[in-house]
C-alpha cells in the first residue's frame, strides 16, 4: 500500500472562494493509499513547504500531491521540497485546481465536486508514478552564429569574448550586412560605417572567432550540446591563405561594368571584387557568372598580375563539418520590392507604383546609399535616372507593410524612424529642396525617437502627410505621385523628382529552408519563431538554438544589438555548465516489443528517434528498433500517441498512469 | 473505363488463363532459383482437395515446377514476409506471387518499414479474381462464383512488380455488392447503424483469425494483448468485442489495402472489409489518399500539415 501525501492549497481566496478546500483534503484523505492529507492558505510559502518537508518525514510518505495551480507555476518549487525532504522528486505531482477548476467555475459544490475528482485522479498517477534521474548531457563550448551582419557579429563577439570558441558563417564574401551599407543611424545620426567597421575588425582579429565568409549551412545534425554542422565553403576562387589584399586585381579585371550589390545596384564593380572597402575579409571573390575567364576561358588577368598567385580558377566548393553547442541564427532581414510577385504568391506588387519599372522610384536602402559618403555618387543625392539633383522628394511609409490587401500586415517598425532621418539627410546636403511625407502613422517608441521625428517635422522642414498614395507615374521627368490628405480631407498631387519607398522587412530568401535544415519554426512570412513571445524571446522552441535580429521580426539596431547580446547570454548560460541537466520526462522505446515501424520516428517534431539495430552476440541483425535520443526528446508524447503496439512510453506519463487515472474516475 | 480496357472485359475466364499464369510463374520461378536471384519462392501449391490451393515456400526447382494460380490461391501472401512469420526473409532475397491487393500490402509494408524492396523478387500476377467463400470451386470465373472484394477490384495490374504473369482481363458488369452495402449502412440513421455493427461484434468469439491474417498486424505484442495497463478487454464480451474491431478498424485506417482476408477467415461472418473500405473512404474524403498504391515517405495520419482539415475540432 502507497503512503501517499494530499496537500491542498487556498491559494489565499483564488481556490478557496469557490472551492471547499477542507472538504476536498478530507475527501482526498479517505483515497485508499493516502496516509495523510491537510490544507494550507499558501503552499508555495515557506511555512507551506516546511509543512509538506515535515509530513513526508513525520507520516513517511513516499509520494506527494500538491492540489494547487498550474504545474507551469510552482511544479519545481514542490518538486524540490520534496526533493529537501528524501523523495524522489519526481514522486511529487501537482492537481492544478486552480486554472482548471476554481477559477472557471462559479458553482461552489460543483466546482468542489470537480475538485476532489482532479485530486482523485491524480493520487492515482503519483501512486503509478516512478523515481526518475535528471539526464546529463555533454556540452560541446562551441558556438556556431548563421549570419554576419549586426547581430550575429555582437552575438559572435560576446560570446568570443566570454572565452568560448565562435564559428561565425556569413554568405556573402564580407560580414557588416545591411548596416554596412547605412549612411547615417537614427536617433544621433552618427555614420554607420564608423561604429561597424570596429566591430567586423574585431571579429577578424578575434582569437575566439573563427570566420567563415562566402559560406552557407549545408546540414545539421545532433541537438542541443552537441551538433554536428556541415558548412559549405563555396569556392572564392581566390586562396584567402595566399590573398594579401593589395587590391591589383579588382584594378587590372577588364569586366568593370557590374552592378554593385552593395551598392543596391546604382554603383558598379569588376568581376573579382570586395564588396565594399572596408570589408572583412579584403578577400576578393571571383563572380564567376560575370567572368570572362569562366564564361569563355579567355582571360586570364588577375592571375597574371596577382603578386602571390592567390587566383584559382579551379577551385571547388568544399565542406566542413563543425561540432558546436549551440547555435546563434542571425539572418536578417531584406527589403520588400514592389515588383511583379510571381504567380500564386500571397504577397502582391505594387502595379499602381508602375511595379519598379520607373528609375526614380527608389527605396530606402538606395537611398542610405546615395547619401552615404562611400556610395556611388560620393555622398551627393543623384536621381538615379539622369544623375540631377532632386528639388522635391516624396517619402512613402508603409509600402508593403501594414497592407493586409498586399500580403503583409506587420508593421516593419523601422520605416518611420528612417524616413525622418532620410528627410533630415536630404535636407542637409539640398537646402532648398523639400521633403514631403505620406504616411499612416508615425511610431516612434524608443529612447529619444520621438524627439527625434518632431525634430524632422519642426526643425528640418519636412512635410508629413497624413494619407496614402494611390497612384505614381512618370510626366516628363517628373514623377506624379498621387494621394490624399486625410486630415484636411483633400487629394494631393505632387511631381517629385525622387521618390523613395520605405518597403516592408522581409525575412531572407531562403530563410524557410535554413528553418527546416535546423529543425526550428518560422512563420507565415518565414520569421523565425520564438519559443515565448514575452518570456522566451530569443529561444527558439528546439533547445540550444537562439534567434538574434531582424530574423525574427523587423528590429532597428539598438533592438538587434540587445537581442543579440542576449542571445549570447543564453549560449554562455549553456556553456557554464560541463554536463546539461534535462528533465527526465522523455519517451522510451520498449525494445523487446518494438517492431520497427518507425511511425514515431516520422512523427517527432524534435527528431529525437533514431534507428538501432539489435545483433546477437555472433552479431547477426536481429531486428531494427526505435531509440529514443534523451538529449533530443521535447517529451511531448506523440510518439506514444502514434505507436500501434504500445512500445513506446513517456516517462512521468505512461500508459499506466494515464489508464489509472481514467479508471479513478 | 477506357475503350482499350473495355475490350479485355468478358463474361467468364475460362481456366486456360490460370494455366497460362501458372506457366508463367513456374517459369520465372524455376529462373530465378535456379540463378540464386532468390533462396525461395512463396507462392501457391495445389491444395489436397480438388479446387484448393495452399500457400507453400517452394526452395527447389522441382518444388517451383509444381506452383500453381487459380482461382483458389486467394490469400494473401505477404503475411508470410511480415515478423509474424519471420523465418522467410532471414535466409536472403525472396521471390512472392502477388495479386494486385497483395502488392497493395507489400507496398504499405515497405512504407512502414517491414520490407525493403531489395530483399523481394515480386512476380506480379495480373488477376481477373478469385473465388468467392461457399461457392461451387471448379471450372471457369463467373459473376456467380467470384469473390465480393474482386468486384470492384481496382488493382488487376500488379503495378511495381519485377515481372508480370498474364495479361489484362477482367470479368464485365459486375454488381458491386460491397459498395451497395457500405450504401445501404450510411443511409441507416444512427442508432439503426450502431445495433447493426453491435449485434455483428456481439458474435464475435475472439478467435483473432482477422489478426492473424492480416499483413498489416505485425506487432510483436499487440496493444490487445497487453494487460499492464489493459486497453482492451481479452475475453469475448461486448465491451470487449466492440472494442477490440474499433481498435482493429483505426489501426487499419490508412494502411489496410482492402485484400478483404480478415473477413474470408472470418468464422462467425462479420463484414469486416465493409469496415476497412468505410475507413479508406475517410482517407481518400479528407486526404486524397489510397493505402499501398505506391511505397510513400509516410502516409497522411503519421503528417501534420498546416493546411489540414481542421474542422473536426469544435
Amino acid at each position: 500500500m502507497s503512503r501517499i501525501g494530499v496537500f491542498v492549497c487556498h491559494c489565499g481566496e483564488n481556490i478557496s472562494r469557490t472551492v471547499d478546500v477542507e472538504q476536498v483534503a478530507k475527501a482526498a484523505g479517505e483515497i485508499p493509499g493516502v496516509a495523510f492529507s491537510c490544507d494550507y492558505k499558501y503552499m508555495c510559502s515557506d511555512p507551506g513547504q516546511t509543512l509538506l518537508k515535515k509530513a513526508v518525514a513525520e507520516h513517511k510518505l513516499d509520494g506527494v500531491l500538491v492540489a494547487a495551480c498550474s504545474p507551469r507555476m510552482h511544479e519545481k518549487t514542490f518538486r524540490k521540497a520534496a526533493e529537501a525532504a528524501g523523495l524522489n522528486p519526481y514522486l511529487c505531482e501537482m492537481a492544478n485546481i486552480r486554472e482548471h477548476c476554481s477559477w472557471v467555475h462559479e458553482d461552489r459544490d460543483m466546482a468542489t465536486a470537480k475538485a476532489k475528482d482532479i485530486v482523485k485522479l491524480m493520487v492515482e498517477r503519483v501512486r503509478k508514478g516512478k523515481s526518475l534521474a535528471p539526464i546529463t548531457v555533454p556540452v560541446t563550448k562551441r558556438a556556431l552564429v548563421i549570419g554576419g551582419g549586426i547581430a550575429g557579429i555582437q552575438a559572435a563577439l560576446d560570446i568570443a569574448d566570454a572565452g568560448h570558441r565562435v564559428v561565425l558563417v556569413e554568405r556573402e564574401p564580407s560580414i557588416g550586412g545591411h548596416m554596412a551599407q547605412l549612411s547615417e543611424t537614427f536617433p544621433t545620426l552618427d555614420c554607420s560605417q564608423c561604429i561597424m567597421t570596429p566591430k567586423m575588425v574585431d571579429v577578424a582579429n578575434h582569437p575566439n572567432i573563427t570566420l567563415f565568409t562566402y559560406s552557407e549551412i549545408e546540414k545539421v545534425d545532433g541537438y542541443i550540446g552537441n551538433f554536428q554542422v556541415t558548412v559549405k565553403h563555396k569556392a572564392r576562387s581566390v586562396d584567402e591563405s595566399k590573398c594579401t589584399g593589395c587590391g591589383i586585381c579588382m584594378t587590372k579585371c577588364p569586366k568593370k561594368k557590374i552592378p554593385n550589390e552593395f551598392d543596391q545596384g546604382h554603383g558598379m564593380r569588376p568581376a573579382i571584387y570586395v564588396p565594399f572597402p572596408q570589408a572583412v575579409p579584403n578577400t576578393p571573390v571571383i563572380d564567376r557568372e560575370n567572368c570572362t575567364m569562366f564564361q569563355s576561358g579567355k582571360c586570364g588577368v588577375c592571375a597574371k598580375v596577382c603578386g602571390p598567385g592567390a587566383v584559382d580558377y579551379e577551385q571547388q566548393d568544399t565542406f566542413t563539418v563543425e561540432d558546436v553547442g549551440a547555435i546563434v541564427v542571425a539572418t536578417g532581414f531584406k527589403l520588400y520590392t514592389i515588383d511583379r510577385k510571381p504567380e500564386g504568391s500571397p504577397i502582391q506588387g505594387y502595379g499602381e507604383f508602375g511595379y519598379g519599372t520607373i528609375p526614380d522610384i527608389i527605396d530606402g536602402m538606395t537611398f542610405e546609399r546615395l547619401a552615404s559618403a562611400s556610395g556611388p555618387t560620393g555622398g551627393k543625392i543623384l536621381r538615379p535616372s539622369d544623375g540631377k539633383e532632386p528639388k522635391q522628394v516624396v517619402f512613402i511609409q508603409c509600402v508593403g507593410s501594414r497592407a493586409r490587401e498586399k500580403g503583409i500586415s506587420y508593421c516593419s517598425k523601422v520605416c518611420c524612424m528612417y524616413t525622418a532621418k532620410h528627410t533630415m539627410l536630404y535636407h542637409h546636403k539640398v537646402h532648398d529642396g523639400q521633403a514631403y511625407v505620406f504616411f499612416m502613422d508615425a511610431r516612434t517608441p524608443g529612447k529619444g525617437y520621438d524627439e527625434f521625428w518632431r525634430r524632422a517635422v519642426e526643425e528640418e522642414e519636412a512635410v508629413y502627410i497624413r494619407g496614402m498614395v494611390s497612384r505614381m507615374y512618370q510626366r516628363g521627368d517628373k514623377i506624379v505621385v498621387m494621394g490624399s490628405d486625410i486630415q484636411v480631407g483633400v487629394q494631393v498631387e505632387i511631381e517629385a523628382d525622387l521618390v523613395v519607398l520605405a518597403t516592408a522587412v522581409q525575412p531572407q530568401d531562403g530563410a524557410d529552408l535554413l528553418a527546416q535544415k535546423l529543425g526550428i519554426s518560422y512563420d507565415k512570412y518565414n520569421f523565425y519563431s520564438e519559443a515565448h513571445a514575452k518570456l522566451k524571446p530569443v529561444e527558439c522552441a528546439t533547445a540550444g538554438i537562439y534567434l538574434a535580429g531582424a530574423c525574427q521580426g523587423p528590429k532597428d539596431i539598438p533592438d538587434t544589438v540587445s537581442q543579440a547580446s542576449a542571445a549570447a547570454a543564453k549560449v554562455m548560460t549553456l556553456f557554464a555548465k560541463d554536463k546539461l541537466e534535462r528533465d527526465p520526462v522523455v519517451a522510451k522505446v520498449n525494445e523487446k516489443y518494438c517492431v520497427g515501424c518507425f511511425a514515431c520516428k516520422k512523427v517527432c517534431a524534435y527528431g529525437a528517434i533514431e534507428e538501432k539495430e539489435i545483433r546477437d552476440r555472433q552479431g547477426n541483425l536481429v531486428k531494427k528498433v526505435a531509440y529514443v535520443n534523451p538529449g533530443v526528446c521535447g517529451g511531448c508524447g506523440t510518439c506514444q500517441a502514434t505507436c500501434p503496439s504500445k512500445s513506446i512510453e513517456l516517462d512521468g506519463y505512461t500508459d499506466e498512469q494515464i489508464m489509472a487515472m481514467i479508471e479513478a474516475l | 473505363m477506357n475503350a482499350k480496357a473495355n475490350k479485355n472485359q468478358v463474361t467468364c475466364i475460362e481456366p486456360d488463363y490460370y494455366q497460362a499464369i501458372t506457366e508463367a510463374i513456374r517459369k520465372e520461378a524455376v529462373k530465378i532459383l535456379k540463378d540464386e536471384t532468390v533462396v525461395g519462392v512463396v507462392g501457391y501449391l495445389p491444395g489436397r482437395r480438388k479446387g484448393t490451393a495452399s500457400p507453400a515456400l517452394v526452395t527447389t526447382v522441382e518444388e517451383a515446377e509444381k506452383l500453381i494460380f487459380s482461382p483458389a490461391c486467394v490469400n494473401n501472401l505477404s503475411v508470410y514476409l511480415t515478423k509474424a512469420k519471420k523465418g522467410v526473409l532471414k535466409q536472403g532475397k525472396v521471390g512472392i506471387v502477388a495479386k494486385g491487393c497483395d502488392m497493395r500490402a507489400l507496398a504499405g509494408l515497405m512504407t512502414e518499414s517491414q520490407l525493403q524492396r531489395e530483399d523481394l523478387f515480386i512476380i506480379g500476377v495480373v488477376c481477373p479474381g478469385v473465388y468467392g467463400f461457399g461457392v461451387e470451386r471448379t471450372g471457369t470465373l463467373t459473376e456467380a462464383n467470384i469473390a465480393r472484394k474482386c468486384r470492384e477490384c481496382t488493382v488487376h495490374m500488379p503495378e511495381g512488380a519485377d515481372v508480370a504473369a498474364g495479361t489484362h482481363a477482367e470479368l464485365a458488369d459486375l454488381t458491386p455488392e460491397e459498395a451497395q452495402e457500405m450504401a445501404r449502412i450510411e443511409a441507416m440513421p444512427q442508432a439503426e447503424r450502431w445495433a447493426f455493427w453491435k449485434e455483428h461484434f456481439s458474435r464475435c468469439i475472439r478467435c483473432m483469425a482477422c489478426r492473424q491474417v492480416c499483413p498489416f498486424c505485425y506487432c510483436e505484442q499487440c496493444l490487445c494483448d497487453k494487460n499492464r495497463p489493459q486497453a482492451v478487454e481479452s475475453s469475448p464480451r461486448p465491451a470487449g468485442n466492440m472494442a477490440w474491431h474499433l481498435v482493429r478498424a483505426m489501426h487499419l485506417a490508412g494502411r489496410c489495402g482492402g485484400c478483404a482476408e480478415c473477413e474470408r477467415v472470418c468464422p462467425m461472418d462479420i463484414p469486416l472489409n465493409l469496415l476497412n473500405r468505410r475507413m479508406a473512404q475517410e482517407l481518400k474524403e479528407l486526404y486524397d489518399f489510397e493505402a499501398g498504391l505506391t511505397p510513400v515517405d509516410k502516409g497522411p495520419l503519421n503528417e501534420y500539415k498546416e493546411n489540414d482539415d481542421q474542422s473536426f475540432i469544435k
